[in-house]
Order: C-alpha cells, then structure tokens, then sequence
C-alpha cells in the first residue's frame, strides 16, 4: 500500500495487511510541500514527532489520516507509516544531526483517535481529538483541549494551556519551568511544576493534586460534593477561590508563609515558639476536603 | 465505769471527725488547666495519627516511584546504548548533580533512593548537550530550585526537628525531584523519536 500525495480512496480494511512503511523509497525533498494522506481504521492512535516548526492536529470525521505542511531544511525526510491501527508522522533527520530548519506539520487524523504527539522545540496544538491524548514538548508551547478521555502534556520551558469541554476527565500537566493555564476543565487534574505559574479554572472539581516549589498557583473551582483539592508548594504562592456552595473541610498549613482566609476563623500559631500557621475548619457539611500546605509561600482561601 | 469512759471518748471522736473539713481544697483551682491539657490531647491525637500513617505512606511512595524511576531509566537506557554507543560522548554539562539528600538532621535516604536518582541525573547528563540552550539553562536552574528547596527545608528541620509538615514537604521535594528528572529523561527520549536509531514508543 503506497501513499500518493492525493487524497487515497483505500478501504480502511486494506490498511490491516500488513506493516507499510509510507516514505521509504519517495522521499520528500527538504524545503518542499508535504501532502499526504492514509486510510485508517476507526480506534486507531496516531504518533507524531517533529523537531522544530509547528504541529497542529485536528479531529475530523474521516477515517484516514492527512498530512500536510512544509519540511524544512536539514530534514531528511518525513516518515508516513500506518501497521495495525497505529500511524505514525515523524521527521526524520539525518544521523546525530539536531540543528534543522522548522517543519511545519499540518495533521489531520479521525475525530476519535488517540493522540501522540513529540516535539523538542516545535509547538503543538491540537483540536477537536476526542481520544487519549499525550502531548510533550521539551521547549515548545502545548496548546490542547480536555475532554472525557485522558490528556497528558508535559514540557520542560514550554508553556501550556488546555481548554476543557465541561466533559470530566483526566488532565495531567508537568511543567519544568513552563507555565500553565487550564480553563473549564471538569474532573481530575494534577499538576506539577518547578518555578511554572499554574492558572486555573475548574468546572466542578473531584480530584486536583497541584504541587510546585517555587511557582505561584492561582485556582478558582466549584468543589464536587465529595471532592478532594490537595495543593502544595514550597516557596510559591497559592490562591484558591471557591464558587458555589461550599461544604468542605479545610486542612491549611504553612511553615513560615501567611494564610488569608476570607470565610471561617482565624489562622492560629500551630506551636508558641515556631513560626508554623494553621487553618483547620469545616464549612457547611465538610464532604468535601481540601488540603494546603507550603514552606514559606502565602496563601489565600476565598469564596466568591 | 469502764462503760461511762468508753462512751465518753466514743463521744470526743465523733465531735472531733464532725469537726474535720467534708473535703481538701486545694490551694488554686486546678481544674482550668486540666481541663485545658484534655481538650488539647483530644484534638491532637486524631491529628497525630494520620500525620505519622501519612509520612509512612509518602516514604513508601518515595520508595515506589525511585524503584519505577530506576525502572523506567533501564530500559530507556537498553534501549538508547545501541545509538549511544556509535556516538562519541556527549560533552559534560555542568549543573546536573544528584542533590545531596538529607531528611532532616539525623536521617538518610534509602539507597535504593540514591541509586536512582544517581542514574536518572546521568542519563540526563548525557541528553542534556541535544537540547534547545535556553531549555538547558532552565532546567538546570530549575533543578537547582529543587535543590535549594530542600537545602531550605533541611535548614528548618535542623531548628525544628521533628516538624511533621517540614518533614512532609522535605520527602515530597525528593519524591518530586526524582519524578521531575524521569520526565525529563522520557521528554528527550521519546522527542527524539526522529532519529533513525531510535526504538522508543509512547504509549497512550
């Protein structure tokens, strides 16, 4: 099975015979256009590794995946390769060579996929994917959406911010010292960053696990009536607004830092002679739990 | 006689145990206090309890995931030493060093612990020469962050020894140290995924 530059009107069933390695012979010229495009079978995950440039994915409701864009200098070629249900998208570049010009890839794969995709310096962004999602970049920004299956970005400088669809799921975000920002996501997020600034917006939340050392986080969420929010930090700071009712136990502490809380009694010294804060109170019925502590960074509990 | 003498001191110790006071008062009013310590102990016995299960169980993740950690890193390594092998070495980079742990003043790490961080920094070591300048300036100076978080928390725990959250945050800076450093290792693993001698799979 071969793959031409236009459109294919492959069976999905012919894809299943047998390993194809798309690009082995016709390889595409550096610099030149890239247009590609396989029949796929529904289910199947798509991979997808670049160096630098630009990924960008889309869900559509084909079974074939297409791929589209410019490969760039130094480049040597693109591999297209589909076995089983597996499609794999990488640019290939010559032995321990690293210092390329930008790829762009413009990737089209079936709304259900699962989704790979790999970068060193190359932004990723994908929409309207609805299966499993991993998306990691070491210095490239990652930019994804959430929905009822799970998402995983990571970076290392990378920034990150994924929009959520209300739908709960999973989210996953590791950050070295990339920021995140994250929007209606609904269900269970953890998040881990070194010096990264977490902005968060949460639907409903049921499990979030956050933890920096020196990066700031900000959350406003409504908590599930069973809820669980368990934040940590070192030195930076942590604000958490609550919308909706609230009925939660709090377990606040902190080494060195303040607490302000805009609800419930006062913080008061956990011992005479050390610096240690607490925060211990329930609000409403407390079926809800939420846990904060840092070393010496502020934190803040409102309600709004 | 005899009778009429009885009857008389019988008499004299009745008026004399009718004299003594119904009870001791004490010379303050103890109780304030006592009831204080009670209601303390009540509160913070429930308190202590999960506070010392929850450092067993963060020990023994810290332990699980530096097992998985050194884990993962064999078998990214197997699978890199082919490439890394026709490769002549990368040049050293300074700023990736295991970080010294130390829980607390008169604690060590599991070995086991050490070993894997050990490993993950050296194979980090290596990779860290193919990445972006910019990426390896952060993360060097992003690891040195976490090293200087626990050197804070350890300076704390020298001067309160024993605090449970200090304790609790020192273990998870490690436990996040040695996470952080098999992300990386995996980022620049699988992102590499373009060169020809690459095996690596990620898996949804």
């Amino acid at each position: 099975m071969k793959i031409t530059t236009r459109p294919s009107t492959l069976a999905p069933l012919a894809s299943i015979a047998a390993f194809v390695l798309l690009c082995a012979a016709p390889q595409a010229e550096a610099g030149t256009a890239i247009n590609k495009r396989v029949a796929v079978l529904p289910g199947g995950s798509v991979e997808i590794s670049n160096t630098a440039g630009q990924v960008t994915v889309t869900g559509w409701d084909r079974n074939e995946v297409e791929v589209t864009g410019t490969l760039g200098d130094g480049s040597e070629r693109l591999e297209f390769a589909t076995q089983d249900k597996v499609t794999r998208v990488r640019v290939v570049l010559p032995n321990k060579s690293w210092h390329v010009e930008d790829t762009d890839l413009v990737v089209k794969v079936p709304v259900g996929s699962g989704l790979s995709v790999s970068t060193i310096s190359a932004d990723i962004r994908a929409r309207g994917v609805r299966g499993a999602q991993r998306l990691q970049s070491v210095s490239g920004d990652v930019n994804g959406e959430a929905g009822a299956e799970d998402v995983e970005c990571q970076t290392i400088s990378g920034d990150v911010a994924v929009a959520g669809s209300g739908l709960k799921g999973l989210l996953n975000i590791t950050t070295v010292s990339g920021d995140a920002m994250i929007t209606h996501v609904a269900g269970e997020l953890n998040g881990n960053t070194v010096s990264g600034k977490f902005t968060i917006t949460l639907g409903d939340t049921t499990r979030s696990r956050l933890r920096t050392t020196s990066g700031d986080v900000s959350m406003a969420t409504q908590l599930a009536a069973d809820g669980r929010l368990d934040i940590e930090s070192i030195s930076g700071g942590i604000r958490l607004d609550l919308t909706g009712p609230v009925n939660a136990a709090f377990d606040v502490s902190s080494f060195s830092g303040e607490i302000r809380n805009c609800f419930g009694p006062k913080p008061r010294r956990t011992d005479e002679y050390a610096p240690g804060k607490e925060w211990r109170f329930a609000e409403g019925q407390g079926a809800a739990r939420v846990r904060i502590k840092s070393m010496n960074g502020d934190i803040s509990v409102c309600r709004k | 006689m005899t009778q009429t003498n009885d009857t008389g001191q019988d008499e004299r110790l009745d008026r004399a145990l009718q004299s003594l006071p119904r009870g001791v008062e004490p010379t303050r009013d103890l109780w304030p206090r006592i009831e204080a310590r009670l209601e303390r102990t009540a509160a913070e016995a429930p308190a202590q309890a999960p506070r010392r299960a929850w450092a067993w169980q963060a020990a023994a993740a810290v332990l699980l995931v530096a097992g998985t950690a050194l884990l993962t890193a064999t078998l990214v390594q197997r699978s890199r030493d082919a490439s890394l092998a026709q490769s002549p070495p990368p040049a050293a980079v300074p700023g990736v060093r295991a970080m010294p742990a130390v829980f607390g003043p008169a604690h060590a790490p599991n070995p086991e612990y050490d070993a894997a961080r050990q490993q993950l920094s050296a194979m980090l070591q290596q990779k860290m020469a193919q990445m972006p300048l910019s990426a390896r300036q952060k993360l060097e100076a992003n690891l040195a962050e976490m090293q200087r978080a626990a050197a804070e928390i350890n300076a704390a725990l020298d001067q309160q020894p024993g605090d449970p959250l200090l304790e609790e945050l020192l273990l998870n800076t490690y436990h996040d140290e040695l996470a952080m450093l098999a992300v990386v290792n995996q980022l620049t693993s699988t992102s590499d995924a373009g060169t020809p001698a690459d095996a690596t799979r990620m898996q949804l």
